[in-house]
């Protein structure tokens, strides 16, 4: 079973939760107007980052990030 | 939702009742909750009421509810539908704002809910908190709707404006800020600006209250270098896309709306919690035990630590089921809108309404009955305590935080019951927020 992250950016705020959790899956970036929006940057993150991923996905205040094993 | 123009289609069914003059009004002042169930009862998913003039379609269910919550703002516009809050939050703040200057406010407003200040704000709470309850003895008996309008208001103007305009509370701020919140009631919906004592009370606080806010604005600018960890910091350093500040006069209306934003619905659902906890004695005792497992030996209450209270979690999302702090949710309808071949037209106003979506018995069954430990839907827009979509409630991991801290404080130490006979303890709609009838007396009793 792999990782694999799906966003759905009409959702993102730019809270930055999943930076905190994980740095090296997400970044989130500044946008021209509105709110900065989350990138990903391992789409299939290594199982070494399940934890981190999981609390991401988990404490996102917005819903944006959901994990799909496969 | 599509538009597809010159294709003949059904309008929305109308609500019966309607009276003359003033279409739904009188139905809707005397239990608005009630009177929007009795809509969507009567005619489904879409339910077109008169309120006062303004033709307004209530949109139910899960699917009518996503789309009216995803929709954009060019279709659907939040502004049109909150004028009532220009004279309250300030010209040019906010709904009053060009879109792409709202767009950059409420940027803002997020950037202080971020994690650094997150961490502050839980910290400053759980201290607003153990000073509330420090003169409170072994036992004794109060009105917490009362309490908890107190401590959120400390909360709330700690967080937002720093520790120094906390400990300087003034009565004169209170009365301001009360000044404000009687401009905001339903009549202000129809027209804010009509001539009336509230209205004028209203013009006069949100002056003073930029002269107050101003003048720490002006003090923080001449102290440049400290570090405050606080919302007004947040503010005062966002800038927009040209790279200018926001004026003094955005900052206090964005101070402003987020204490309206926030302080009410945490108060409200913190009453309605702490009274749900001392009703339901088996859940209650469920939560006490997770807490007691979690903060054993004394560790403490941190930012981190709030993070993951699954049984509390549970426990307040179900007082947000059945208690949830704004009912209403509107959108002017910018556009017609082909909603599957029904045709709501640019003009009318839209609206969900998060009580009766959360008493729909397809997702929550005997929705009546208290249980946290029921399933949660397979869908996002059957539970909307924060609405959803792009526009949900940037504050709701604060809210949910901030509730967290306060009762993972208070549980441990005390045990609470009703004074009053149970039914007593009923939703007041009389305001716009959801709150318990007052007064809300419990007593409390020191835990051994």
């Amino acid at each position: 079973m792999a990782m694999r992250i799906k966003i759905d950016l009409a959702l993102c705020q730019g809270h930055s939760v999943c930076l905190g959790e994980a740095p090296e899956v997400f970044d989130v970036i500044e946008q021209d107007d509105g709110y900065p929006q989350v990138k990903v940057l391992l789409e299939n993150p290594p199982e070494a980052l399940r934890e981190k991923v999981m609390k991401a996905a988990r404490f996102c205040p917005n819903n944006v990030i959901t994990v799909v094993e496969e | 939702m599509s538009e597809r123009a010159a294709v003949v289609l059904n309008t929305p069914p109308k609500v019966s009742g309607e009276k003359p003059g003033v279409g739904h009004m009188e139905e809707f002042g005397v239990n608005f909750a009630r009177f929007l169930m009795r809509c969507n009862a009567e005619c489904g998913e879409l339910a077109e009421f008169n309120m006062g003039g303004q033709q307004t379609v209530l949109m139910s269910g899960p699917e009518a509810q996503e789309a009216f919550l995803k929709t954009l703002d060019l279709k659907l516009s939040r502004a049109a539908a909150y004028q009532a809050t220009v004279p309250v939050f300030g010209k040019g703040v906010i709904f009053d704002a060009p879109p792409d200057k709202m767009k950059t406010q409420l940027k803002i407003q997020v950037d202080a809910l971020r994690y650094q200040n997150m961490k502050n704000y839980s910290a400053i709470i759980s201290q607003e908190v153990e000073d509330w309850i420090a003169g409170w003895g072994d036992e004794g008996e109060l009105d917490f709707l009362d309490e908890f309008l107190r401590l959120t208001l400390h909360t709330a103007t700690h967080c937002l404006l720093g520790a120094d305009f906390r400990y300087k509370l003034t009565d004169e701020f209170r009365q301001l800020y009360h000044a404000l919140e009687k401009g905001l009631q339903a009549i202000a919906f129809v027209d804010p600006y009509m001539q009336q004592p509230i209205f004028k009370a209203r013009d006069q606080a949100r002056e003073r209250l930029q002269e107050l806010i101003g003048g720490i604005i002006a003090q923080r600018r001449a102290e440049s270098g400290v570090a405050y960890g606080d919302a007004l910091e947040t503010f005062m350093a966002g800038t927009y896309a040209d790279g200018s500040y926001l004026t003094d006069n955005e900052i206090t209306g964005l101070v402003i709306a987020t204490m309206f934003a926030g302080h009410h619905t945490s108060s409200g659902t913190a009453t309605w919690t702490l009274t749900e906890l001392a009703r339901q004695k088996t859940y209650a005792d469920e939560v006490l035990q997770e807490l007691q497992e979690l903060f054993k030996d004394g560790a403490p209450i941190t930012f981190e630590s709030l993070r993951e209270i699954p049984r509390l979690e549970r426990f307040i999302e179900e007082v947000l089921r059945l208690h949830p702090p704004l009912i209403l949710l509107m959108r002017r309808v910018i556009e017609d809108i082909d909603y599957k071949g029904t045709l709501i037209e640019s003009g009318k106003t839209v609206a969900i309404s998060t009580y009766g979506s959360h008493r729909n018995t397809d997702y929550f069954p005997d929705p009546e009955r208290f249980d946290p430990h029921r399933p949660k839907p397979d869908t996002l827009f059957a539970y909307i305590p924060f609405g959803g979509g792009p526009h949900k409630c940037a504050g709701n991991a604060f809210a949910m935080m901030q509730l967290k801290a306060i009762f993972a404080a208070l549980l441990p130490r005390y045990e609470f019951e009703l004074v009053d006979p149970d039914e007593t303890y009923q939703d007041d709609f009389s305001a716009m927020v959801l709150k318990p009838s007052g007064p809300c007396r419990l007593r409390y009793k020191k835990r051994r």
